[in-house]
């Protein structure tokens, strides 16, 4: 009966990865708490190198998505595996505005598409992509609507205490 | 001089009195029962697709529904016929008008009952097969003058279609006319007054089904028309009237189909307490009727497929039917 | 052949052409615009474009309280509303650590459960109707309104549900709900035969079927492929068994794979998954524990600072909320992984090569809901 709490995986992906990306911070997480097992930390560059190790390893890319801390943004990338026991690895890269990511398209074909979606909602564009362009919003926006700098989010006004 | 001593102009007055009256007597009621013929089979089609789908189909309208095809004819009189722009206006309105044309035609060789034929056309057979190829024109033309990729489509696998299905459906035909030696259709239900000629010919029988299935666009032939891929077909930029056109011309050919069925194999008029008539009517709807199942029981065939199964599994089988129909016919 | 992944647009000859399946369609199961480009009837290559159904979900999530949002969920994927939501109301409690009692848990997993089933009477004939069969759907139909009528009397809609509350549900199961899903699963049960009947035995729907649109494991790990999709493929995935959550772990099921992943295979995984369906239902039924059907919690939720990603299987697939919290009663980012944005983009890989109708029948089988695409 396959469990949610690995012992053996754990140890094997941690250890390539450290590896494969010596400057990155990976932290072990209670998965009954937050839902993934580990955590990886990178700075501006290496979510390639994270990429292809998990391929390697027969892991899927789960979504990529992003958060705007205003400052900076954090890009998430999340992987799990099908095999026996579940194991799901968060890796976050933390970007400056304006910087440029790599994508990741020809590790993983679904990247083309949820690379897309990040751009059409938070403006990161990614280098090497074949078509990047919006998505989901109108072809012809010009604003990228989940940047909290847009519309109504609660750093910008109070909530309606009506709607409570 | 008494008018009736010149020869030629007995002759004139002859042709005026019998055949020509006959002719119009005839056309009047081929324009009265089509359409009473396809509003009924329209509300039958509606009510078994209902039932066989658990539900009652139309109620609202009169006892059970009886009277939804006269309201949905009254429907469509009202709407506007809208030409698109861009479409090739002559040949789009001429497609509905020619597509019914061999509809009507088809009505008249058929023998009803030993006196309701309209005309016992010495090449009978031949007319009904020679009319109906024109509607394959009509539908590549609808499909060519709108102007649609979809329409264009759904015509050209129509053309592919009907022509493929076609040789197999004369070959099964062609082994019950050199049993009979006649193209007379009155002949031919003549000549099965003892034993019907299903059981001489099932196979030419089921091809002969198959392929007429597949000539009236019907299912699990109708991806011409298909729904779900095409929207419409042929006729999706066609509203109003010209639509219910299409609608007419459709079922009137099944029921010439069926009816052609019935007279080749099915024995015509013959059978043991009722008139004539009433037996032929029988046999021909419940043709119809195990079409309409057909349709609602199984999915669409592709078009690959469709034309592997004429070509490579129909004319073998109706070729060598034919061989052997010879063969027996030479030796007996 | 032509690599989809970087072709665009231009004619190459005279033979090759586009054409626009949808948005408005009447075989695409929502407003999916396809753009196929076609030599004669063999595809060359399928586009999908979404975006006509985006209703900002995630943005309003950033505007509201987590109660405010309990309603949304449920809108993404409305076929199975009932599995968003009480997913949504987990990943809330996993973030706060909130215990749910079991009472209320076996409630969700026999709600979840009917939904499951309800949405896979549309995915399996939805399939078939894109063949052209329309009676199983309909049959499916008449079947599924018993489902919502039995959903229906305990939560009060039949397609968009907000039943489930942090730390438990809304409302008890009455007797009524009791004896009607008891009726419903003998009922349904005997009623299997008859599709099987018509569908499985039928020499046409077999033939477009086998063989069409296989995907093999390579591709589905390469698209991230989750759900009855993939496990006609032949991978033994289901978030169900393996990040058990809720009161899974207590029940006896399997989950039903085939090997060949062929739209046939996919047809079949998602009927065996309904009967499994019904097994777990009656299990639950039958050990059904008394007791509280919700946790003290408080009534403004604020969650502790940090993030979480709660996993759930949903009809089509595995879903991820993912929740960033700042420490107030406002979420910071909600980020919901629709299997559907996944299991869809397989389409341009597959599709190539195959003929117009194929690409009908392909795009049934994965079952896609095309307003989780675009939440």
């Amino acid at each position: 009966m396959p469990t949610a709490e690995p012992t053996k995986p754990l140890e094997n992906v941690r250890n390539s990865l450290l590896q494969v990306i010596p400057e990155a911070e990976l932290r072990d997480r209670d998965y009954r708490e937050c839902g993934y097992h580990l955590e990886v930390r990178l700075v501006m560059r290496g979510m390639r190198r994270v990429a292809r190790e998990m391929k390697d390893r027969r892991f899927f890319l789960e979504t990529i998505t992003a958060v705007d801390f205003l400052e900076y943004f954090h890009l998430i990338y999340l992987f799990s595996t099908y095999n026996e026991a579940s194991f799901r690895v968060m890796a976050r890269v933390k970007l400056l505005p304006e910087v440029r990511p790599f994508s990741v398209w020809d590790i993983y074909s679904e990247a083309i598409w949820l690379e897309r979606e990040v751009y059409d909602f938070f403006g990161i564009r990614f280098q090497v992509h074949p078509n990047l362009k919006r998505i989901i919003n109108p072809d012809d926006a010009n604003y990228f609507p989940l940047l909290k700098s847009f519309g109504k989010t609660k750093f910008t006004t109070d909530i309606d205490d009506i709607l409570c | 001089m008494n008018i009736t001593q010149l020869p030629y102009l007995k002759d004139i007055y002859a042709f005026l009195g019998s055949d020509v009256t006959a002719g119009i007597v005839g056309l009047l009621i081929i324009a009265a029962i089509v359409p009473l013929n396809v509003a009924f089979l329209v509300l039958v089609e509606r009510k078994v697709a209902g039932h066989i789908q658990l539900r009652p189909g139309p109620m609202e309208v009169g006892p059970h529904g009886i009277l939804q095809t006269l309201i949905d004819a009254v429907k469509l009189l009202g709407k506007e016929m809208v030409t698109p722009q861009s479409t090739d206006k002559l040949i789009f309105f001429l497609a509905p008008i020619i597509v019914v044309a061999p509809a009507f035609v088809g009505f008249v060789p058929i023998p009803f009952s030993p006196m309701m034929q309209i005309k016992d056309v010495n090449v009978g057979i031949l007319l009904i097969f020679a009319f109906s190829s024109i509607s394959v024109i009509s539908i590549l033309m609808a499909g060519w003058s709108s102007n649609n990729k979809y329409s264009l489509i759904g015509a050209v696998r129509s053309v592919a279609q009907n022509v493929a299905y076609e040789i197999p459906l004369l070959l099964a035909t062609m082994s019950i006319l050199i049993m009979t030696n006649t193209f007379k259709m009155g002949e031919i239900v003549q000549a099965q007054s003892s034993v019907w000629f299903i059981f001489y010919q099932p196979i030419a029988a089921i091809i002969f089904f198959i392929a007429t299935t597949a000539e009236t666009n019907r299912a699990p032939f109708d991806l011409v028309e298909a729904e779900s891929e095409l929207v419409s077909g042929f006729h999706t930029e066609y509203t109003g009237m010209r639509f219910s056109l299409f609608f007419l011309a459709e079922y009137t050919n099944m029921v010439i189909a069926a009816a052609m069925f019935t007279v080749l194999f099915l024995g015509g008029w013959h059978g043991p307490l009722f008139p004539g008539m009433i037996w032929f009517l029988i046999k021909t709807y419940f043709l119809i009727f195990v079409v309409m199942w057909a349709r609602w029981t199984y999915p669409r065939i592709r078009f690959d497929q469709l034309m592997n199964f004429a070509w490579k599994v129909l004319i073998p089988f109706s070729l060598v039917n034919l061989l052997i129909t010879a063969i027996v016919l030479k030796v007996l | 052949m032509l690599n989809p992944k970087t072709i665009d647009d231009t004619s190459i000859d005279q033979r090759v052409y586009t054409l626009n399946l949808g948005p408005q369609h009447p075989s695409t199961h929502g407003v999916m615009h396809l753009l196929v480009t076609l030599d004669g009837e063999v595809v060359l290559k399928v586009e999908p474009v979404i975006g006509y159904s985006h209703r900002g979900h995630e943005k309003m999530a950033e505007n509201r309280t987590y109660e405010q949002f309990l309603p949304n969920p449920a809108r993404m994927d409305y076929l199975s509303g009932m599995i968003f939501n009480h997913g949504y109301c987990m990943a809330v409690e996993k973030l706060c650590g909130i215990e749910v009692p079991r009472r209320a848990e076996y409630i969700r997993v026999i709600t979840s459960e009917l939904n499951r089933i309800a949405s896979h009477f549309i995915g399996a004939m939805d399939y078939a109707m894109g063949l052209g069969a329309i009676t199983p759907f309909l049959w499916g139909w008449d079947d599924r309104e018993h489902i919502l009528d039995l959903l229906e009397g305990i939560t009060g809609s039949r397609l968009t549900y907000s039943y489930g509350r942090f730390g438990g549900v809304r409302n008890d199961i009455t007797k009524e709900f009791y004896d009607g899903t008891r009726r419903f699963i003998d009922r349904l049960r005997g009623r299997f035969w008859d599709y099987e009947n018509l569908i499985n035995q039928n020499i046409i729907f077999i033939k477009r079927s086998k063989d069409v649109g296989v995907i093999t494991k390579d591709v589905a790990l390469d698209y991230g492929v989750t759900g009855p999709t993939l496990r006609g493929s032949g991978v033994n995935y289901d978030v169900r068994k393996m990040e058990p959550y809720s009161a899974y772990p207590e029940f006896n099921f399997d989950i039903p794979t085939r090997e060949e992943g062929d739209c046939l295979a996919r047809y079949q995984v998602r009927m065996a998954e309904m009967e499994q369906s019904l097994n777990i239902i009656e299990q639950a039924l039958d050990h059904l524990p008394p007791g509280p059907i919700r946790a003290k919690v408080p009534r403004l939720v604020t969650p502790p600072k940090g993030d979480c990603y709660c996993a759930f299987e949903s009809a089509r697939g595995a879903v991820g909320f993912y929740i960033a919290s700042d420490g107030s009663r406002i979420p910071y980012r909600i980020k919901v992984r629709a299997p559907s944005f996944s299991n869809l983009f397989v389409l341009t890989e597959i599709c190539p090569g195959h003929f117009l109708a194929d690409v009908i029948a392909i795009f049934g089988s994965i079952d896609v809901t095309v307003p989780e695409i675009d939440r």
